[in-house]
Order: C-alpha cells, then sequence, then structure tokens
C-alpha cells in the first residue's frame, strides 16, 4: 500500500463491487417477482381455459375433449400437463405420458393451492383448484383441477437475464476502473515529476525544482527549493566565516613573528607561532571540509580541477624540470565538495612535486563496479625518494589526535586522510614504478 | 632590484620594508589595493608581493589589472586562507607563487630571488658569466674564483645587470632600482659606481665584462654558462 494510486483505486473499486452486488440482488429480485407473476397468469389462465373446456365423461368422469383441448396438453413433455381428479375418477392429459407426475393430493372443496414439484428432472409449479357442482351438496363428486407448467423457460430466462447482469456489470467496472486509472495517471503526472526533479537533485544533476507546478504543489517546490538555497547559503557563509577566521587569526601570527627581534627567530616563541599556525590550518581545514555532496550539487569534473592545478602547480615549481602527467578518464566525476577535492589533490600532488626529481603522474578513473563511496580512483606516483614506513603509519595511524597530528611538517597528507575519512573512502600508501611513493585514494564517484 | 609590497596590516608592511631594504632591495609600499595597482602601474618594479585579503580592492583583482596592463614583473602571493582554491585562483589571475601565512621572512625571500632569477631566465640561485659568477643567496661575488668585495650599491647594480646579462639596461633604470625615492638623482653616480665595479671585476683591463652603450645604457657582455 505505499502507492497512492494503488490505495485510491482499491478504496474506489471496494465499494464499487458493493453498489454492483446490491444492485444485481436487487435487479434480479425484481426479476424474478415479475416472471413468478406472469408464471402465475400463464397458470391462471391454463386453468380457466381447463375448466372451460372440461365436460362430464360417460363414466361419470370430467375432462376436456379433444377437439377444444390446448395443443400443448396432447404433446408429450411439451412442459404444460393437466390433471383432473376425484375420488373415483381420473384424467391426465396426453403430455404427461411416460412421466412420473404427481399433482398432490385431492382438495377440499373451494381450496386452491400452488406448489412446486418434479416430473421426472423436470421441474414445474403446479395450481390445483377444487371445485364442487352445484347439484352435487355433499360434495362427493368434487373434482381437483390440476394444471402443471414447466419451469425450465423460466429458469432459463433468468439464467440468462444473470449472465447478461453479471456481464454488464462487470465489463461496467472495467471501464470505470480504468478511467479512474488513467485519470489518476493524469492527476499524479505533477507528483511524479516532483519525484523525478528531488531524484535528480540527489543525483546532482540539476540544481533545484523547476517551476509550473499546480496550484497544491507549487507551494511544496517553492519551499523545497528554499530549503536547497538556504542550506547551500548557509554552508557558504560557514567555509566564508572559517576563511575570515584563518585569515583574522593568522595575520596576527604573521605580524607576531615579523616583530620577534633577530635574535628570537629560532626560538620557543617562534616555534609556538608554528605550532598554533599548524592548529589553525588544520582544525579550520577539518571544520570546513563538507564530508559529502550538498544537495543539488553537481559532481565535480576531476579532469578540470586537476588541469587547473597541473596549471598552478608549474608555475610554482618552475625552478624544477618537472613532468607532470595527468590520466584522467573521460566523465570521471567526484560526487562530493568541489573545494574538497581541489584541497586533497592539491595536498598530494603539492607532496608530490616538492619530492620528486622530475616526474608525478596523476591517474583518475572511476571503478564501475565498486561500492558508490569507493567509486573514483586516484592515484598519484612520483620518482622522489618515496614515504618511509615510519611515516606511512604516523600518516595512516588511527586513534592519533588530530591536534598532536599537525600537517605542514613535511607531509600534507594529515589532512588528506581526514578528507577520505569524512567521505568513507580510502587511502593507502606504497611504491610506485616511478620508484617514489604512490598514494591511492578511493572516494565517492560516478 | 626594486620590490613592491602590497600589505594592509602596518607591523607586517614594515617588517617586510625592513628586511627586504637590509637584503639589499629597494622598496615601495602599498597600503591597499588601489596603491598597491597604482604603484604597481606606475613604478620600474622588478618584483611585487601582494596579500591577498586587502581593503578597498582585493589582491587578486590587483593583480588581474597589473597583468592586464601587460606588466610582466613576477609577483608573489602571500595569503592567509591556506587553500588551494585561493592558490590556484591567485596563479590564474597571473601570480608566479605563494606563500602562506604566517610566513618566516627566509621564505618570502627565498621566492622573491628565485621568482627574479626566473624572470631573468635563471634556473638556479648561482649567476654564472663568463668567469664572472653571483650568488643570489649570499650575495657574494667570485671572479675566476676568488670572492670580491662588493658595497651593497656595487652588488645591486650587478646583480641587476647580470640577472638580465645580454639585455641593455639605461643609467635610468639602474637609477631607479638603487633608489626607493623618485626625485632626480645624478646620474654620474651611476657612472663612478660601474667604473668602480669595472676596476674590481677586471682590474688587469682584460674581460671587459661591462660595456657602455653610448646614450643607451650599460650591458653586461659575458656569455651566460650554459649550465646555469
Amino acid at each position: 500500500m505505499h502507492s497512492l494510486s494503488r490505495r485510491l483505486l482499491l478504496s474506489v473499486s471496494a465499494p464499487l463491487a458493493l453498489f454492483f452486488g446490491v444492485m444485481m440482488v436487487v435487479l434480479d429480485t425484481g426479476f424474478r417477482a415479475l416472471s413468478e407473476r406472469t408464471l402465475r397468469e400463464l397458470l391462471d389462465s391454463q386453468m380457466v381455459s381447463l375448466i372451460a373446456a372440461a365436460e362430464p365423461q360417460p363414466d361419470g368422469g370430467y375432462a376436456p375433449p379433444p377437439q377444444v383441448r390446448e395443443q400443448r396438453l396432447s404433446t408429450p413433455h411439451s412442459g404444460l400437463y393437466a390433471q383432473i381428479r376425484s375420488q373415483q375418477h381420473q384424467w391426465r392429459s396426453p403430455s404427461t405420458a411416460g412421466l412420473a407426475a404427481d399433482f398432490g393430493p385431492l382438495l377440499v372443496p373451494g381450496e386452491r393451492t400452488i406448489t412446486y414439484a418434479a416430473f421426472d428432472h423436470d421441474r414445474v409449479a403446479v395450481e390445483s383448484r377444487a371445485i364442487q357442482f352445484a347439484d352435487d351438496p355433499t360434495g362427493a363428486r368434487a373434482f381437483t383441477f390440476s394444471v402443471a407448467v414447466s419451469l425450465s423457460p423460466y429458469e432459463e430466462q433468468l439464467w440468462r437475464y444473470r449472465q447478461r447482469l453479471v456481464g454488464w456489470f462487470i465489463g461496467l467496472m472495467l471501464v470505470l476502473l480504468v478511467t479512474l486509472a488513467a485519470l489518476l495517471h493524469w492527476m499524479l503526472r505533477p507528483v511524479r515529476r516532483l519525484e523525478r526533479e528531488i531524484h535528480e537533485v540527489e543525483e546532482g544533476r540539476r540544481e533545484n525544482l523547476g517551476a509550473g507546478y499546480p496550484r497544491e504543489l507549487a507551494g511544496v517546490a517553492t519551499h523545497l527549493n528554499a530549503l536547497l538555497i538556504g542550506e547551500r547559503k548557509r554552508v557558504a557563509r560557514y567555509r566564508d566565516t572559517l576563511g575570515n577566521l584563518a585569515h583574522s587569526l593568522k595575520t596576527p601570527l604573521a605580524v607576531m613573528r615579523s616583530s620577534l627581534p633577530g635574535e628570537a627567530r629560532g626560538s620557543t616563541v617562534s616555534a609556538e607561532i608554528d605550532r598554533m599556525s599548524g592548529i589553525i590550518e588544520h582544525q579550520l581545514k577539518r571544520a570546513a571540509a563538507s564530508g559529502g555532496a550538498l544537495l543539488g550539487q553537481a559532481p565535480v569534473d576531476v579532469a578540470q580541477v586537476a588541469a587547473e592545478l597541473r596549471g598552478a602547480l608549474l608555475k610554482v615549481y618552475a625552478n624544477k624540470d618537472l613532468s607532470l602527467e595527468l590520466a584522467v578518464g573521460p566523465g570521471t566525476q567526484f560526487v562530493g565538495d568541489r573545494g574538497d577535492l581541489m584541497e586533497l589533490l592539491g595536498n598530494i600532488l603539492d607532496n608530490a612535486c616538492k619530492w620528486c626529481r622530475s616526474r608525478v603522474r596523476l591517474t583518475a578513473g572511476s571503478d564501475e563496479s565498486a561500492d558508490p563511496r569507493e567509486r573514483l580512483s586516484l592515484v598519484m606516483e612520483d620518482d622522489g625518494p618515496g614515504i618511509s614506513e615510519a611515516d606511512r603509519a604516523r600518516v595512516l595511524g588511527r586513534g592519533v589526535r588530530a591536534d598532536q597530528n599537525v600537517p605542514g611538517h613535511g607531509l600534507g597528507l594529515a589532512m588528506v586522510h581526514d578528507t577520505v575519512d569524512l567521505y568513507g573512502g580510502r587511502l593507502s600508501i606504497d611504491t610506485s614504478p616511478l620508484g617514489g611513493a604512490r598514494v591511492t585514494v578511493r572516494l565517492p564517484g560516478r | 632590484m626594486r620590490v613592491l609590497v602590497v600589505e594592509d596590516e602596518a607591523t607586517l608592511r614594515d617588517s617586510l620594508k625592513e628586511r627586504l631594504a637590509a637584503a639589499g632591495f629597494t622598496v615601495d609600499v602599498a597600503r591597499d589595493g588601489n596603491e598597491g595597482l597604482f604603484a604597481g602601474l606606475e613604478y620600474p618594479l622588478d618584483v611585487a608581493i601582494v596579500d591577498l585579503g586587502l581593503p578597498n580592492l582585493p589582491g587578486l583583482e590587483v593583480i588581474r589589472r597589473l597583468r592586464a596592463a601587460r606588466k610582466t614583473f613576477p609577483i608573489l602571493i602571500l595569503t592567509a586562507r591556506d587553500n588551494w582554491q585561493d592558490k590556484v585562483e591567485g596563479l590564474q589571475a597571473g601570480a608566479d607563487d605563494y606563500v602562506a601565512k604566517p610566513f618566516h621572512f627566509e621564505e618570502v625571500l627565498a621566492r622573491l630571488q628565485a621568482l627574479l632569477r626566473r624572470a631573468g631566465g635563471w634556473a638556479s640561485p648561482q649567476l654564472t658569466c663568463g668567469s664572472v659568477s653571483l650568488d643570489t643567496r649570499a650575495q657574494s661575488v667570485q671572479v675566476g674564483g676568488a670572492p670580491v668585495e662588493l658595497t651593497t650599491f656595487e652588488y645591486r647594480i650587478l646583480e641587476h645587470l647580470m640577472l638580465r646579462a645580454g639585455d641593455v639596461i639605461s643609467k635610468t633604470e639602474l637609477t631607479e632600482r638603487l633608489y626607493d625615492q623618485d626625485f632626480e638623482r645624478d646620474s654620474n653616480v651611476i657612472e663612478v659606481l660601474v667604473g668602480r665595479l669595472r676596476r674590481k671585476l677586471d682590474p688587469r683591463d682584460e674581460l671587459h665584462p661591462i660595456e657602455t652603450l653610448r646614450g643607451r645604457g650599460y650591458r653586461f657582455a659575458l656569455p651566460r654558462d650554459s649550465g646555469s
């Protein structure tokens, strides 16, 4: 029951079925009452003709003479039967020939009954009437006239009627349900569009929801958009504040350092300034790293970020005869914040450029078969001295308190480790075929 | 070498000015982006240090406008927001290197010297032309392996000529690099300094390291060492 249209269809079809059921019972009852009346009228008229046609017989009995007799009474198994019976005499119509016909008991004069019986397999309605003649005050010569009509034509008619009724009702109900489903489909189209657009926002394929929703949904769409934009603004403001904080903390530190007298420049104060600046740097960057894609944020094109960094690094390391190769698979995307990727790649590549002799290589690609959180693979290699086992352990070591693990002293990788952790990715360090360090990072990608 | 320092923090600015001057630079200072842009456009600079977080006109914009005006001297960024986005933007805008605050002065100096060498087409801090070699880090000069003692002004003139060895440099340009004020200097001072330099570098008058081009200026004539 998780679909609105299914709920609606079910809740409509149940009362509809009930309504049709009741309608069917009412119509059926009406039809049966009508056919029963018709049957009785038929019985009555047959009875009247039988009584009118009957004449006394030489043996003292009563019977309609063959020439005035209803045709069907003479045809065997015709469906119309008659019997005239007294205590001494009995006449049965030729149509009863060969049938085990039981018209019921003799009646007291003036009595009249309608009963149902079965002549062999033929169900019949039987009307009987006892008639006492005027010249017979004792009633000894009273005759019981009986007429029986086969019910099978009526039953057949009723059956056909019911069949048609059910057929029509089922057809009607189907048409109604199909119409309703089509209506629902049309009515829920904006809801499906909303769903699709929210999905696209989640996937970062669009920034916010489009316009042109019906009045009932426009409010929802507007508020969702406001929420999305608000959230993005909030994060931007948060980062801006952190940046300003870093700026306003580090400028005084720079002033402090520059005001130290010449002989104090290698002193404890200077070392503490270094430490403070390292902590500010590290903690603020940690706080600013988002660790996830914001809703509506487009995935980041890794090739573009890498190319920008390459340009910057070639400029910074212009003194070095540097070859910075980028091998980024086409359409390789990072699902997360652009700034985070830039910091991460910048730190690793800067490190590699700092330590390499002449070659640095970045290989990036997406691995469709991997877990979404590890789909993007970034491999940075250089031909420098490599990273010692002790330093690898220090960078990758868990349980090291962040403020003890101040970056910027040789390895900018602690920050990289934090970012990778935030995204639930993976970081590993080993030796590259180029001879130096190989840093492999797995991050959410597409 | 003439350097422009664009920094809004007075203590930092003064300290940089004092220590760069002590390191042999002629220093111009600017307190905000507009002043910095003006100085960058008007003064004959060799290099500039620009803080990114400046009042009135952001450092990035100063750099962009200087580059748009075809100013080619190297620019070193100072940034307190040590993130790659800012560095990349700064370098894309036309800066050549960056230093994060709080910096060690020695690092700023080393970067400046590296930028100047690069601008002159030198790869290492050791400039060698023929038998004359000059170490920009130690500010020392040797001729044929023997150290030569130079005064500050003599050293500055020689460094300037050697960094751009092969180029003709006018007396006015040399004068501007020696003094941080604009007022007229007697160009005889330069002639006297160059004369003293020639005697110190080439006492036997064999090398002829510095040529005089009448009416145009001076040129360091010894060929650059291909290895440097």
